[in-house]
């Protein structure tokens, strides 16, 4: 039922990352290392973000991927090592780059005695491609869009975690941006807010503009990513686009029908490696294509229910790449 | 909307806002934070407190505060001298631990690197900021003074006997005062350049405060030592007095334009440390 579905966007995404591939990439990182006294953050990562991608970083706590991100927007320095945000290179020439970036980096920063919408209003002041007689229409329109305008002449002091946050998503989408980077953005967010979330992050992809996003929750980013990048303990352990780190190491064709017997009987006389598993039957890859499969096994007086092919599930790659028990 | 939006963003090296806008933003970002309302509500009660002390006391004490009695005008001259030992300071490097250290504690100075407001401008913006507070409480001492002077303590006719004995009209009072004004803001811009300073190293607001109040009071006992003479005319704290010097007639200029000149190296200094440290501190 949810095949098709899946099958077809799995194809956008390759669509999509296979029109970006021949841009420059939206940011990238080439041997980066920070070193905090003698904690090793980041221990020499080279990472591309390319343009237009949704890149979801995954790590478990303290892998690495807040202080990559604050090397990437040039609020910290690199002990070694180079990187590159929309084409100029950081820290020298960070501020070419970052009006048309948003960020919201290490949960969102604002002054507790000031309304949410006053908060906003400074922050858009700061904002170099905001004409000033814009502000009050962007600071509304950004509000509207994280869902805050009842709250907006609250004061943040009284704002619970979810507002902070949606708030600091407000700050991030200010103005039109061609690269937002969300650190943990559903950080203390109830299911409307990770929906919200979800929905935001879809519109940015839609609109062409890069995001990268740093999250623990794998089902997030397996909803709205196009591109993976897993750290542990400072290094780069897999990345690349998410279709294609699900479907290597496993495969085969899930194929549920109450008739396995009948099913396996089939398979096994045209040669192709089949067995039994849950509701049905997995086929290995290697034998016959999928459409032929099926025509088969219906010939064969089989009821197929459904067939699609298996990935695995972020939960299971990232557990095994980085070796967790899931 | 779109179509504007659109257009500056294909306006290449648009690298950061207006500077107005960001003063602007500062200023009232400054002047909403309820502590510094707080505060020169409070500040402007000691005038206040003094006139009415001068009145209940009804004798002719010596000092400063025995100039004012019958002589209304020498009260914003008396209280900025008196506010500036500790009061003042204290606004002032309240404002400077707000304007870096604060705001790294909230995690807003991220916010306005990525804006991004250039580093530099960033300096510029914050050093507005304490400017603006330290001319304000100074302000507010001054206009409350004159305010109290006249309607509390009253006498002399709107004029003012200074303390050579002769009697200024109530226009060149009043250019006296501004002139005490003027030079207090000046020995305060340059605790605030150096608060400042400290501001930029740290992400406690009260490192800053401590450093402060501390500062002062090191300096105040340096000074108080005689083998240590040597060491006055570096001292900030020494010029402190001067300000006194516009109820003289004629006006002594000596010690008023050597302790500004005096805050102005201050101001360089701090200004320089602060700069050089904003433009590679981590946030």
């Amino acid at each position: 039922m949810t095949a098709p579905a899946g099958q077809s966007a799995a194809a956008g995404e390759r669509g999509a990352a296979g029109a970006a591939a021949a841009a420059p990439p939206a940011a990238a990182v080439r041997g980066v290392r920070k070193v905090f006294g003698k904690t090793v953050a980041v221990d020499g990562i080279d990472l591309e973000v390319p343009s237009g991608a949704v890149l979801g970083m995954l790590g478990p706590n303290g892998s690495g991927k807040t202080t990559l991100i604050r090397m990437l927007l040039g609020l910290t320095r690199p002990t070694e090592g180079s990187a590159e945000l929309l084409g100029h290179p950081v820290p020298d020439a960070t501020e070419q780059a970052l009006p048309h970036v948003g960020a919201l980096v290490e949960g969102p920063g604002f002054h507790p005695f000031l309304s949410g919408r006053e908060n906003l209003r400074r922050v858009a002041a700061t904002e170099p491609l905001l004409a000033s007689a814009q502000i009050g229409d962007a600071v509304g329109t950004a509000l509207e869009r994280v869902g805050l305008s009842d709250a907006a002449d609250r004061r943040f002091r009284g704002y619970s975690l979810g507002m902070k946050q949606r708030l600091g998503l407000a700050a991030a989408l200010l103005v039109p941006r061609k690269l937002v980077v969300l650190d943990e953005p559903t950080n203390g967010l109830d299911p409307a807010g990770t929906r919200d979330v979800r929905r935001i992050v879809a519109e940015l992809h839609a609109g062409g503009a890069t995001v990268l996003v740093s999250s623990h929750l794998l089902a997030e980013v397996e909803a709205t990513c196009t591109h993976v990048a897993v750290l542990q303990t400072g290094t780069l352990v897999a990345a690349g686009e998410l279709s294609v780190l699900l479907e290597a190491g496993t495969g085969g064709l899930v194929v549920s029908t109450p008739d396995v017997d009948l099913a396996l009987e089939a398979l096994r006389g045209v040669g192709a490696t089949a067995f039994a598993e849950g509701d049905g039957v997995v086929v290995a890859d290697g034998g016959p294509p999928t459409p032929e499969v099926v025509a088969l096994l219906v010939r064969a007086g089989v009821a197929v229910y459904e067939a699609r092919r298996r990935r695995a599930r972020l939960e299971e790659l990232f557990a095994r790449l980085t070796g967790e028990e899931t | 909307m779109t179509a504007s939006l659109v257009e500056t963003g294909t306006t290449p090296h648009r690298g950061s806002a207006p500077m107005g806008r960001l003063l602007g933003a500062e200023m009232r970002w400054v002047l909403r934070r309820p502590r510094t309302l707080v505060m020169l509500g409070l500040f402007a009660l000691v005038p206040i407190l003094i006139a009415i002390g001068v009145v209940v006391a009804d004798r002719g004490g010596n000092g400063l505060i025995g100039a004012i009695a019958g002589n209304g005008l020498v009260l914003p001259v008396v209280a900025m001298t008196l506010m500036l030992a500790l009061l003042l300071p204290l606004a002032v490097g309240m404002a400077a631990a707000d304007a870096i250290a604060g705001e790294a504690a909230h995690g807003t100075l991220r916010g306005l690197l990525l804006a991004p407001v250039g580093r530099g401008r960033l300096v510029v913006m914050k050093a507005f900021g304490v400017l603006v507070v330290t001319v304000v409480a100074t302000l507010v001492v001054a206009v409350v003074g004159v305010v109290a002077g006249l309607v509390v303590v009253g006498g002399a006719d709107g004029t003012l006997v200074t303390l050579s004995g002769t009697t200024l009209g109530f226009g060149e009072a009043m250019g006296r005062v501004g002139i005490a004004a003027l030079w207090t803001v000046g020995q305060l811009a340059a605790v605030g350049a150096i608060a400042l300073a400290i501001s930029a190293f740290t992400e406690h607001p009260l490192v800053v405060l401590a450093s402060v109040l501390g500062g002062l009071i090191v300096f105040g006992v340096l000074g108080a030592i005689p083998a240590l003479d040597w060491l006055a005319p570096y001292l900030l704290t020494t010029g402190f007095s001067a300000g006194a010097d516009v109820l003289r007639d004629p006006m002594s200029w000596g010690d008023i334009g050597g302790s500004t000149l005096r805050a102005l190296c201050y101001i360089a200094i701090g200004g320089g440390i602060t700069t050089s440290r904003m433009l590679t501190r981590d946030a």
